[in-house]
């Protein structure tokens, strides 16, 4: 099923969660809406499921108008970031009361049920648990039976909200790999709403970035990272060196590396951003230009060099990565004396 | 005293902090109820047994205890209406209403009575309303009802609040996309998260009603087999110097409030247990 949002505005009080969103969820495919907190996408998620009604703008299920149509109506299995499970019911019942609060015509019978509960819960490998009450349950297990319970109803959009935002750091890697395995076998159309840029990069068809109520860029996460559109989208995703400069003949000025940039006028301020393993740190020697940097520190840790470095002038520190055998070649150590040049770069106009 | 009863705490004193428990407990409670059982004891059996079955006696305790159930049940419904207004909702005066509920804890309940009973007579502004069609409220059961209701709406109100306050709206949001409808959501979501509490509530309104003896009197009317509480019997006993009557009277109040308040314990106990907590 594909979900067309179409200029959808929404207002709490004086603040703004949806500024004129436009957006089009494409059947089966697995999109992440990307974000710093309050940046609309959980008001966002909402609408889609119904559980929050718009100012202005239209929601389309499958090309037909949904804006005003009931929670319950929609077919939206919807996850929540704290579960939401039932407390006073077993695990059991809580992923049998989609199928139990069914009109009594369309209700299935107990055997039935009986079936389709714990094939959902050996789906999320849980079948084991099915007498236990949810304050028996860890938060991961906690988070696959709630998924059951929203799949248990053959939702036709699946909604999750922070799926994995309350549990630890190695929990919240197995269960997102094990999200997109489980959406590679039902290829079920998917929004999940998420802070975590690793997140969103490593489990998503297609990422949206959020930010104040608009969306910043769309596109798949290798479109994101590599190219990002915005000033916002390349600080929000991965660590950015960010550089200020002025542009000359049409080359931006970054110290004194230029830049060839299209576009932007004679003498207006620009902002530059290159990532780490973006920039390249070579030894002063007579004829090569760079920013003159003195290395502050040098953290040989993991397959990559991280290192500090200290611009003259006192303009931000830069960060930098680079192999171990690159630091082996240039033998750095803290204090040495260096020119610093980005690889790659991408220019914006500073507002 | 069993040494695996102590747990290692960072707050150390459970030997002293169960010494004073048990002996103000003592004082408080279990002296003067021991008090009232020793007095009963100066009764032989069967002057015991004629003391508390006699036909006015009998006829009392169907009024004591029956309102008051009645009157609790009443507030079980009629108090979990108003503390779900109270949490839910947001509109002017909620503030208002929210320290109204308080009052009847507060208000004396002689005045309680003698407001009800001017109200509910039948010149009186509601009385006056509802004696044409035939229903008397004051100086009749029906008046013991109204004023068992009055004094104890607030031990509802104020168990069950505090539980919808933490129920989290998510959990209705999630039947809603499950595809529960109202009716549904309630039954099957919210009543049985609030109903520990709602027992709760009710249990205390109930025992509440039951020793209520300051706002009934008033509203009674207090005829012997109609509208006469036990409470009031036993004043009416020690006013004759009958203390043994009287203790005897206490005794059977007391054991027969003691055994409801434990069956409303062990139901809870037992539901606690079917969901697992």
């Amino acid at each position: 099923m594909s979900i067309d949002i179409r200029n959808v505005y929404r207002r709490f009080g004086d603040f703004t969660a949806l500024d004129n969103v436009s957006l089009e969820v494409r059947t089966g495919e697995l999109l992440a809406l990307l974000g710093p907190s309050g940046g609309g996408k959980t008001t966002l998620l909402r609408v889609i499921a119904g559980l929050e009604t718009v100012d202005s703008g239209q929601v389309l299920f499958h090309g037909e108008d949904s804006t005003d149509r009931h929670v319950r109506d929609r077919q939206v299995g919807f996850v929540f970031q704290h579960y939401a499970l039932f407390r006073h019911m077993t695990i059991f019942e809580n992923v049998a009361f989609g199928l139990r609060v069914r009109p009594r015509a369309q209700r299935p019978g107990e055997a039935q049920i009986r079936r389709k509960v714990h094939e959902l819960l050996e789906l999320v490998q849980l079948d084991w648990l099915a007498d236990r009450y949810p304050h028996q349950l860890s938060g991961g297990q906690r988070q696959r039976i709630a998924l059951a319970r929203a799949l248990a109803v053959e939702p036709s959009v699946l909604l999750l909200d922070e799926p994995f935002g309350a549990l630890d750091a190695k929990v919240r890697k197995e269960l997102r790999r094990w999200l997109r395995r489980l959406h590679d076998e039902m290829h079920i159309t998917s929004v999940f709403v998420t802070h975590d840029q690793d997140e969103a990069l490593e489990v998503a068809d297609r990422v949206v970035v959020m930010n104040e109520g608009r969306i910043e860029q769309i596109g798949s996460p290798q479109e994101v990272y590599d190219h990002p559109a915005t000033p916002f989208v390349y600080q929000f995703l991965g660590n950015v060196n960010l550089f200020h400069g002025r542009v000359q003949d049409g080359h931006a000025m970054i110290g004194p590396v230029a830049v060839p940039v299209a576009g932007m006028a004679d003498s207006a301020s620009a902002i530059a951003f290159a990532r780490p393993h973006e920039i390249e740190i070579i030894r002063p020697a007579p004829g090569e230009t760079g920013i003159a940097a003195r290395v502050e520190h040098v953290l040989a840790v993991g397959s990559t060099v991280r290192i500090d470095l200290e611009p003259d002038g006192g303009a931000a520190a830069i960060h930098a990565e680079v192999s171990r055998s690159e630091l082996r070649e240039l033998g750095l150590v803290t204090g040495d004396r260096v020119l610093v040049r980005p690889r790659q770069v991408k220019v914006f106009e500073a507002a | 005293m069993n040494l695996s009863l102590r747990r290692h705490s960072v707050l150390p004193g459970f030997g002293l902090s169960l010494g004073v428990t048990v002996l103000y407990l003592s004082l408080i409670v279990l002296v003067p109820l021991s008090a009232a059982f020793i007095k009963t004891a100066s009764l032989n059996w069967v002057a015991f047994v004629a003391a508390v079955t006699s036909p006015r006696v009998l006829a009392s305790y169907r009024l004591t205890f029956g309102a008051s159930f009645l009157a609790a049940v009443i507030n079980a419904v009629f108090g979990l209406l108003v503390a779900w207004v109270l949490v839910r909702y947001r509109f002017p005066g909620r503030r208002v209403i929210d320290a109204m509920v308080d009052l009847p804890f507060a208000l004396p309940t002689a005045v309680a009575g003698i407001a009800l009973a001017a109200l509910y007579a039948t010149n009186g502004w509601i009385g006056q309303l509802l004696a044409p069609a035939g229903i008397k409220v004051a100086f009749t059961p029906l008046g013991v009802l109204v004023a068992l209701i009055f004094i104890g709406l607030p031990f509802v109100v104020r168990t069950v609040q505090p539980v919808l306050e933490d129920l989290q709206p998510e959990l209705e949001e999630a039947a809603a996309t499950l595809g529960a409808n109202r009716i549904q959501t309630f039954r099957r979501v919210i009543f049985p998260a609030v109903l520990p509490a709602l027992l709760t509530g009710f249990a205390l309104a109930f025992a509440r009603a039951i020793g209520e003896y300051g706002s009934v009197i008033f509203i009674a009317g207090n005829m012997p087999m109609v509208s006469e509480i036990t409470p009031l019997l036993i004043i009416t006993k020690l006013e004759q110097y009958d203390y043994a009557g009287a203790t005897a009277l206490a005794v059977v109040m007391l054991s027969i409030s003691f055994l409801l308040l434990l069956l409303i314990n062990l139901l809870q106990a037992w539901m606690r247990k079917a969901s697992g907590q």
